[in-house]
């Protein structure tokens, strides 16, 4: 049993609150419990650095210290919240005058920023903590058939410093797609282009247009659905897409939805049965 | 001797009706350029590619190997044989911008665009002597502000790999905004020149940058052009330009993150477009699915001390927005509201809360307006 520290962000509470269930379940079928940081907060979503980069930094040590405190290692389940928290620890690792200077702030609230903590993103603990092989023995219901074209999205793999795979040619999400039993895609044409998410509210044509080339090219592969370790750009696929004028109507999800249907967990529970653009393949 | 092979973007507009690929064969020794060197020197004299200083500084010889930006002179062949696993590498100019021939690109375009961002000194009269004689000093101390980015050799790896450029051909590129950042923190450059960069910055596509980190990927000289533009971002809206969606998005970012420890999703549209009907929409969509909606604004334990912490940092740093407080005082009510009793008591009794909160679902539904 390998229990982890789980960072919920946004994405695994309020409207997404069933989200974080599902992972729990899905998670015990690994042999992995999720203990909630309850007292974590927001990362900043790399937004508060327009602010102010030390208040990103200062956020993220005390959502890091806070797993320390428990001696256990993290877990991070957005590709933003990863790259910024990954970032930060990168900066107070590197940085002895900020980590002692932010650590100077925490010790009010008892907390201190050590470094002694590992944090994972999906895609990585799958590899490095849980192995392929062990998913692989999970799976109850094999994705037979399903062609499922594997999109990471950028903030696991850009920067170089906190990138989990080779960033160039990654393969850790095709080899769990791979154990789930489906058939995987990872040649189409704009599988790099970036989901768009971040500029729905800044330059929304811009999402569109990126939508528009990642999902054409995904439709004409032949896709069933598109797969990826991140819940923002799984909300720009499932949800931004229909802001399109022509949306393709190309279903995505969530990657641990699709483990989890794969483990043997329902349609409804898992999460895929909620999508907006509908999920038809079982 | 190991080799592998190479396809290589062949092109002579003067000549040929559309570009091909050619493929050679070449040693995996030393660096992409040195395969190029290769070609040219034993396999066909024809090719055409720039690269001058072999050794990291010109900044002529980027190009794209199976669709990624790399600078040949940096990229050793062994490290792609190992990437691409062996197979044939596809070798393609930059992208973005014309190509002259083969690998050769025209950087006039990017080199303009920069131009309008005034990337160079404008001198403060007051700081810099006007007097030839007399020395203008900048202390070490003053440079780490620019440290990183005086680094730029002008590859324009970065103008080839960003996503903003890709979609919006106003955007003035990755590059561009490093460099006009690196006079906006140089003490020397005049306020007036400074508030015109922000003006031109922020026509050039500002807010358009998606974050998607690549231009720090890609950048041979550890530039990172994406950090730039979110610390221009920051001054730009401490300079007066909130009336942007990109400003008042921060603004929710930053006021909800202090009242709540979280952004709230639902209340996001509102805040940046005025937009009401979004919230009442999704709800409306979420209830339709059968999905629960709640997006409470649930603050944590330690938010009091977490409060503390982020105070204290505003208040020592350069910060870009000041913290609403009346905004603020509107979330803790609205929180309390809910919770029916004061922030400090709701996040005392915050672990008490886990199970009762789904007891919440239908107060929260009436107060969102998802009736
Ligand atoms: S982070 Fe912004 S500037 Fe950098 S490559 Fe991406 S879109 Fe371009
Ligand atoms: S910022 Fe880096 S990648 Fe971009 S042009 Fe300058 S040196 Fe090249
Ligand atoms: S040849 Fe000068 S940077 Fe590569």
């Amino acid at each position: 049993m390998i229990k982890i520290g789980f960072y919920q962000g946004c994405c695994f509470q309020g409207q997404d609150a069933h989200m974080f269930e599902t992972m729990k379940e899905t998670f015990k079928k690994l042999d992995v419990e999720l203990e909630l940081l309850e007292e974590t907060t927001c990362c900043g979503g790399n937004t508060i650095d327009e602010e102010n980069r030390k208040l990103s930094y200062a956020i993220n040590a005390r959502n890091i210290a806070l797993a320390e405190a428990r001696g256990l290692d993290m877990l991070v389940s957005c590709n933003t919240c990863y790259m910024v928290i990954a970032k930060a620890k990168r900066a107070l690792d590197t940085d002895e005058e900020l980590r002692e200077e932010i650590n100077n702030l925490l010790r009010e609230e008892g907390l201190e920023y050590k470094g002694t903590s590992r944090i994972y993103h999906l895609l990585d603990f799958f590899r490095d903590a849980v192995g392929y092989e062990k998913i692989r023995k999970a799976v109850k219901r094999p994705l037979k058939g399903w062609k499922v074209a594997a999109y990471y999205g950028c903030h696991v793999l850009y920067p170089k410093e906190i990138a989990i795979d080779n960033s160039d040619n990654p393969s850790s999400l095709q080899e769990i797609l791979k154990a789930l039993g489906a058939e995987v895609i990872d040649d189409y044409e704009h599988k790099d282009a970036c989901c768009g998410y971040h500029s729905f509210f800044t330059d929304k044509s811009m999402t569109l247009k990126k939508l528009n080339r990642i999902l054409g090219s995904v439709k004409k592969m032949g896709a069933d659905i598109v797969a990826t370790p991140c819940p923002l750009c799984f909300k720009s696929f499932d949800i931004y897409q229909l802001n399109m004028e022509k949306p393709p109507m190309v279903p995505s999800s969530f990657l641990p939805e699709l483990m989890a249907y794969a483990f043997g967990i329902d349609k409804e529970t898992s999460g895929l049965a909620h999508h907006l653009v509908k999920v038809e393949k079982d | 001797m190991e080799t592998v092979k190479l396809q290589v973007f062949r092109y002579d507009p003067e000549k040929d009706a559309a570009p091909y690929y050619k493929e050679y064969e070449v040693p995996v020794e030393g660096t992409l350029l040195n395969a190029l060197l290769y070609i040219k020197d034993n396999l066909d004299p024809t090719l055409a590619f720039r690269a001058f200083c072999r050794s990291e500084v010109c900044g002529s010889c980027s190009m794209k190997v199976n669709g990624k930006t790399k600078l040949a002179c940096k990229t050793p062949m062994k490290e792609l044989v190992e990437t691409w696993k062996g197979k044939p590498l596809r070798i393609d100019p930059l992208s973005h911008m014309n190509v002259i021939k083969d690998l050769v690109v025209d950087i006039d375009k990017p080199i303009e665009k920069m131009k309008t961002l005034i990337p160079w000194l404008v001198p403060d009269p007051r700081v810099v002597p006007t007097d030839p004689m007399h020395e203008s000093i900048i202390y070490p101390e003053e440079m780490k502000a620019y440290r990183d980015q005086i680094h730029c050799m002008l590859c324009f790896s970065c103008y080839s790999a960003c996503e903003a450029v890709e979609d919006n051909s106003r955007y003035r590129g990755p590059f561009a905004f490093s460099r006009a950042y690196r006079f906006q923190v140089d003490r020397r450059d005049i306020e007036t020149a400074k508030e015109k960069r922000i003006r031109y910055a922020i026509s050039g596509g500002l807010w358009s940058c998606v974050q998607c980190q690549k231009c720090l990927y890609v950048c041979p000289k550890g530039v990172k052009p994406a950090e730039d533009i979110q610390n221009l971002r920051g001054q730009s809206v401490k300079k007066g330009f909130t009336d942007k969606p990109g400003a008042r998005k921060l603004k929710h970012f930053v006021d909800w993150i202090y009242a709540t420890g979280q952004i709230n999703r639902l209340y996001l549209p509102e805040e940046v477009y005025g937009n009401k009907e979004a919230r009442e929409k999704l709800t409306k969509a979420y209830q339709e699915m059968g999905v629960e909606v709640w997006e409470v604004p649930k603050p944590t334990k330690g938010l009091m001390k977490f409060r503390d912490i982020y105070l204290e940092i505003l208040s020592k740093e350069n910060k870009a927005l000041e913290l609403d407080f009346s905004h603020v005082r509107k979330i803790d009510k609205m929180v309390s509201d809910i919770f029916k009793a004061d922030i400090c008591t709701i996040v005392d009794r915050a672990h008490e809360r886990g199970e009762s909160a789904k007891g919440l679902i239908g107060k929260l539904k009436e107060l969102l307006g998802g009736k």
